[in-house]
C-alpha cells in the first residue's frame, strides 16, 4: 500500500499519540524537582509518600520503585500510564485498520487493485510497526530531555528498553486487535469486543499484582510482561525474555489473524449470526423524537451520549473515593504542601475541587472535539448536503447543532454532580451544593466555548478543524498545567481557557472569564454561522 | 405554462476551465427535462446551485419565481432532492432516516411512504449499512418522491437500480407529471432520458451546447447503410443524393449514413444490380456520442 495513504489512514493516532507520548513523558520527567522539591530530603520524603500512595494504587499501576527520582517517578507515573494508553491505541487502530476500512469498502477497493489480502494485513501492520516505534521512541527522548531539565538524567539504555518493552507492548495489543477485529463483523462490534479484551487483560495483570498468592493465569497478560521491565527507575532492570514474548504474542496474533482474514468473507466477520427474518417495512419510524427539533440529533447520537455520561459519572465517584488517599499523600509530602496552601476550605474540598474539575474539565473539552469530529465529518460524507437540501435555514442546523452539545454537556455534568452529592458524605468530604451546582453549571459555557471555536473552523476549513482544535486544546491544557509549575505570567495563564474557567468550587467564580467564555463561544457560533452561510457546501 | 426552473448566465468557476459557464435555460412547469452530459460536464453543480447548497460567481438561478440563493429555504419547501450519491447514515434504519430528513421538513405523509417503499421493494426495516447500492438508491428515491414536491431534482436517479426498478421509477415520473409537478433529471443515460422526458439539455465543459425537444432528438436518428454491389459502385450518385453522409467505397462495397427518408439514395442506386443491403439504426446513445465527440 502507498506510505501516502498508510499515513492518512493512521494521522489521527500518530498525531494524538505524538501529542500525548511526547508531552505526558515530558512534563512528568521535567516537572519532578516542582512537585518532590529540590532538595534531597525533600525528593526522599516525596518518593517515600509516593511508595505509600503507590501501594494504595497498586491495583492500577505498578508498585514505585526510585520514585524519590525523576527516572523512577518517570517510570511510575509516566510509563504505568503509557502502557494503558498505547495498549487501547494498539487494540482500537487494529480494528480501525480491519473493520472500518472495510464498513466504509476502502479494503473491497484495495483487494480489487490485486494486492493479496496477506499483503494488505501485513502492511498495514509493517507500517503501524514503524509509526509505533517512532512515537515509543521519540516519548523515550522526551523523557531523557525531562530527566535532563529536573538535573538527575536517567540512564539512556534503560529508557532505551523500557521503550522497546512499550513497543512491544503496543505491537502486542495491535496483535490481538487484528485477531479479534477478524471475528466481528464491524467496527463498532470489532472496538467492543477488542475495549473488552483489553480490559480482561488488564484485570488479570492487575488483580495478580494485587493478590498475595499469584495465580498463573494473570502471567497471561500482556501487561503483565509489560511491567517486568522497570528499565527507567534507578535500580530497575529490563526483562529482556518478557519484551521478547511480547513480540511473539505479536507476531503471532498477527499471523492467526491472517489466516483468519484470508479465509473469511470480506464484508463478514469468522462468526456469524444468523439474520432473523422479519417481515419487511414500509412505514417510516414513528418515534417523534426523530421529528423534534435538537431531540432527533440527541436520539440519533444517543450512545454515545450516555457512554459519555456514564464515563463522566464514574471518574466523579473514582475522584470522591480518592480524595482520601489523595489528602493523606499531600499532607505526607512537605513538597507538596505549598499547593494547598492559601486555598480556602478544607483540605478535601481544595482538592475534590482541583482534581475533580480539571478531569471534568478535560473530559468536557474532549467531548466538544469528538463532536466537532462528527459535525466535520457530516460535512464530507454528504450527511450536511441531505440536511440542507431540506428547508431549514443554516444557521437553524448550527443552532440545533449547539443546543444538542449543551444538552448532552449538561445531562454529563448534572450526572456527575449528582454522584459527587451521593458519594461525598460518606467520604467525609464537606461541599458546599450551591458553589457544586455554580462550578457544575459553568461547564456549559466552558464546553460551548471549544464548540463554537470547532464550529468556527469546521464551517471554514472542515478537514482541518479537529487537528487545528486538538491543538488549541492540547496547548491550553499544557498552559493551565504548567503555568503554575514553571510560574509563567498570568498573561500566558490566561490565554487557556481551562484558566478562564477558574476554581469555583472553592473561590467566587471568575466573572472575567466567564464573560470571555461566553463571548468566544458567541463570537466563535456566530462566525461558523456565518462562514457556513457562505461557503459552498458538499464542493 | 411559466418557467419552473430558470437560469440566466448561470456560472460556476472553479477555475483551471473547470465548472458551469454562463448556462441560459429555462424548464416549464410540469416539464420533464433531462440534463445530459458526460462525467465532469457540470450537471452536478447545476443541481447544487439550483438546491442552494454552492453559490454561483455570476448569474441568477430562480425556481418558480424564487431566488435559489437568497430564498433557497423557500426553494426546497418545493423541491424533492436525489444527490448524486447518498451519505452514509450509518447504523440508522430506513425508517428512521425518512423520520429524521422528513421530520426536517415537517409533516410526512405516511401513507405516501408506504406507497412508494412498496413500489420500489424496499425494507425500511433494515440499517443503512446494510443497504445495497440500489437499496440506498431506491431510500434517496423515497426521499426526494415522500412529500409531493411540484419540483424533482434528481441527479442521475437510476444509477445502481435494476431494470425492473428502472421501469417502476419511469412509471412515477410519469405519475408526478401528469399531476403537474416538474422533473429536472441529469443522466448520462440517454435511453432513460428517451423514457421520461420531455425536453433534453446538453451539457459538455461546463457550456450548455445544446437544447431540444425529444421531438428533434428524435430527427437527429440516423441510418447506417452497407450496400454490396454486382458490377459498377454508383459512388457520385450516391455522393450527390439528399440526406446522405460519409459516403466510402471499399470495392463492390458502399458505406453511407442517411438522414431523413431513404428516396435519395435509392433514386442514386436504381439500375445497378444489389446484391445485399443492410440499414442498421443506432442507438440514441451512439448517436449523442457522436455529437460530445463533435
Amino acid at each position: 500500500m502507498p506510505p501516502r495513504l498508510l499515513l492518512r489512514l493512521h494521522r489521527i493516532g500518530l498525531v494524538a499519540m505524538a501529542y500525548l507520548g511526547i508531552f505526558y513523558v515530558l512534563v512528568n520527567s521535567a516537572a519532578f524537582p516542582l512537585i518532590a522539591g529540590r532538595t534531597r530530603a525533600s525528593q526522599e520524603a516525596f518518593g517515600h509518600s509516593i511508595t505509600v500512595l503507590g501501594a494504595t494504587f497498586s491495583w492500577l499501576l505498578p508498585l514505585p520503585m526510585g520514585a524519590d527520582t525523576a527516572a523512577g517517578y518517570l517510570q511510575w507515573r509516566g510509563y504505568g500510564f503509557m502502557a494503558i494508553v498505547f495498549a487501547a491505541w494498539g487494540l482500537i487502530s487494529a480494528c480501525g485498520a480491519v473493520r472500518r476500512d472495510e464498513d466504509r469498502g476502502l479494503v473491497e477497493s484495495l483487494l480489487a487493485t490485486g494486492i493479496s489480502r496477506l499483503r494488505l494485513l501485513v502492511s498495514r501492520s509493517v507500517f503501524f510497526a514503524m509509526l509505533s516505534a517512532e512515537i515509543v521512541f521519540l516519548a523515550g527522548a522526551a523523557g531523557w530531555v525531562g530527566c535532563v531539565i529536573a538535573g538527575s538524567p536517567a540512564e539512556v539504555s534503560g529508557l532505551v528498553g523500557e521503550s522497546a518493552a512499550l513497543w512491544g507492548l503496543t505491537l502486542a495489543s495491535f496483535g490481538i486487535g487484528l485477531l479479534v477485529a477478524q471475528l466481528a463483523a464491524d467496527f463498532r462490534s470489532a472496538a467492543a469486543a477488542a475495549s473488552l479484551v483489553g480490559l480482561l487483560m488488564f484485570l488479570l495483570d492487575s488483580i495478580g499484582r494485587s493478590s498475595i498468592q499469584r495465580a498463573p493465569v494473570t502471567d497471561i497478560s500482556v501487561f503483565h510482561l509489560f511491567n517486568q521491565s522497570n528499565a527507567i527507575a534507578p535500580r530497575g532492570t529490563f526483562d529482556l525474555a518478557a519484551t521478547l514474548a511480547l513480540f511473539v504474542v505479536a507476531a503471532t496474533a498477527t499471523v492467526v489473524a491472517s489466516v483468519a482474514f484470508v479465509r473469511r468473507d470480506i464484508g463478514a466477520g469468522l462468526i456469524r449470526t444468523r439474520r432473523r427474518r422479519a417481515p419487511d417495512v414500509h412505514v417510516p419510524s414513528s418515534n417523534p423524537l426523530l421529528r423534534t427539533p435538537v431531540a432527533r440529533g440527541l436520539w440519533i447520537h444517543r450512545l454515545g451520549a450516555l457512554g459519555w455520561t456514564a464515563g463522566m459519572a464514574v471518574a466523579a465517584a473514582a475522584v470522591v473515593l480518592l480524595v482520601n488517599v489523595t489528602a493523606t499523600f499531600f499532607a505526607s509530602t512537605p513538597s507538596l504542601s505549598p499547593y494547598l496552601r492559601g486555598l480556602p476550605g478544607s483540605v478535601h474540598t481544595v482538592l475534590l475541587a482541583l482534581i475533580w474539575l480539571s478531569f471534568a474539565q478535560a473530559l468536557v473539552a474532549i467531548f466538544a472535539i469528538t463532536v466537532v469530529s462528527r459535525w466535520s465529518n457530516e460535512d464530507s460524507s454528504g450527511v450536511l448536503e441531505m440536511q440542507l437540501a431540506e428547508p431549514i435555514p443554516r444557521w437553524g442546523l448550527l443552532g440545533e447543532r449547539a443546543a444538542e452539545l449543551t444538552v448532552i454537556v449538561t445531562v454529563m455534568s448534572f450526572v456527575a454532580m449528582a454522584v459527587i452529592l451521593a458519594l461525598a458524605p460518606a467520604e467525609g468530604i464537606p461541599l458546599d451544593v450551591g458553589r457544586l451546582l455554580t462550578a457544575t453549571a459553568l461547564l456549559i459555557p466552558f464546553g460551548l466555548t471549544f464548540a463554537g471555536v470547532g464550529a468556527l473552523l469546521a464551517g471554514w476549513r472542515p478537514r482541518a478543524a479537529v487537528v487545528v482544535l486538538s491543538t488549541i486544546t492540547a496547548i491550553s491544557y499544557f498552559v493551565f498545567e504548567l503555568g503554575p509549575l514553571f510560574k509563567w505570567p498570568a498573561l500566558a495563564d490566561n490565554l487557556s481557557v481551562f484558566q478562564l474557567y477558574g476554581t469555583p468550587l472553592i473561590t467566587p467564580v471568575f466573572v472575567g472569564g466567564l464573560i470571555a467564555m461566553l463571548a468566544i463561544a458567541v463570537v466563535g457560533f456566530g462566525s461558523a454561522g456565518v462562514m457556513l452561510a457562505r461557503r459552498d457546501v458538499a464542493a | 405554462m411559466t418557467g419552473a426552473i430558470v437560469m440566466q448566465g448561470l456560472s460556476k468557476d472553479y477555475g483551471s476551465g473547470h465548472g458551469l459557464f454562463d448556462l441560459d435555460l429555462e424548464v416549464a412547469e410540469g416539464e420533464v427535462f433531462g440534463f445530459l452530459g458526460p462525467n465532469g460536464a457540470g450537471k452536478t453543480t447545476t443541481i447544487r446551485l439550483l438546491m442552494g447548497l454552492i453559490h454561483g460567481s455570476a448569474g441568477t438561478a430562480t425556481v418558480f419565481g424564487l431566488d435559489c440563493d437568497r430564498d433557497s429555504v423557500a426553494v426546497k419547501r418545493e423541491v424533492g432532492y436525489l444527490p448524486g450519491e447518498l451519505p452514509q447514515f450509518g447504523g440508522m434504519r430506513g425508517s428512521e432516516v425518512v423520520a429524521y430528513l422528513g421530520g426536517m421538513r415537517g409533516a410526512i405523509d405516511r401513507a405516501r411512504v408506504t406507497e412508494i417503499a412498496e413500489r420500489l421493494e424496499l425494507d425500511l426495516g433494515r440499517r443503512f449499512r446494510e443497504y445495497s447500492r440500489g437499496n440506498k438508491q431506491k431510500l434517496g428515491l423515497v426521499l426526494a418522491f415522500m412529500h409531493r414536491p411540484r419540483l424533482l431534482i434528481l441527479d442521475e436517479p437510476t444509477s445502481g437500480l435494476d431494470p425492473l426498478n428502472q421501469q417502476t421509477f419511469h412509471h412515477m415520473v410519469g405519475e408526478v407529471s401528469a399531476d403537474g409537478a416538474t422533473v429536472f433529471l441529469s443522466s448520462h443515460v440517454l435511453s432513460e432520458v428517451e423514457e421520461t422526458c420531455s425536453r433534453v439539455g446538453i451539457i459538455r465543459d461546463g457550456r450548455l451546447v445544446s437544447d431540444m425537444t425529444m421531438d428533434r432528438v428524435h430527427e437527429l436518428r440516423y441510418h447506417e447503410v452497407v450496400i454490396d454491389f454486382n458490377g459498377d459502385v454508383p459512388e457520385g450518385a450516391v455522393r450527390a443524393a439528399a440526406g446522405v453522409e460519409d459516403v466510402a467505397v471499399d470495392g463492390p462495397r458502399l458505406t453511407c449514413t442517411v438522414h431523413g427518408g431513404f428516396d435519395g439514395l435509392l433514386a442514386a442506386i436504381s439500375g445497378h444490380t444489389v446484391a445485399d443491403l443492410v440499414s442498421r439504426e443506432p442507438s440514441l446513445e451512439s448517436i449523442f456520442l457522436s455529437y460530445y465527440s463533435k
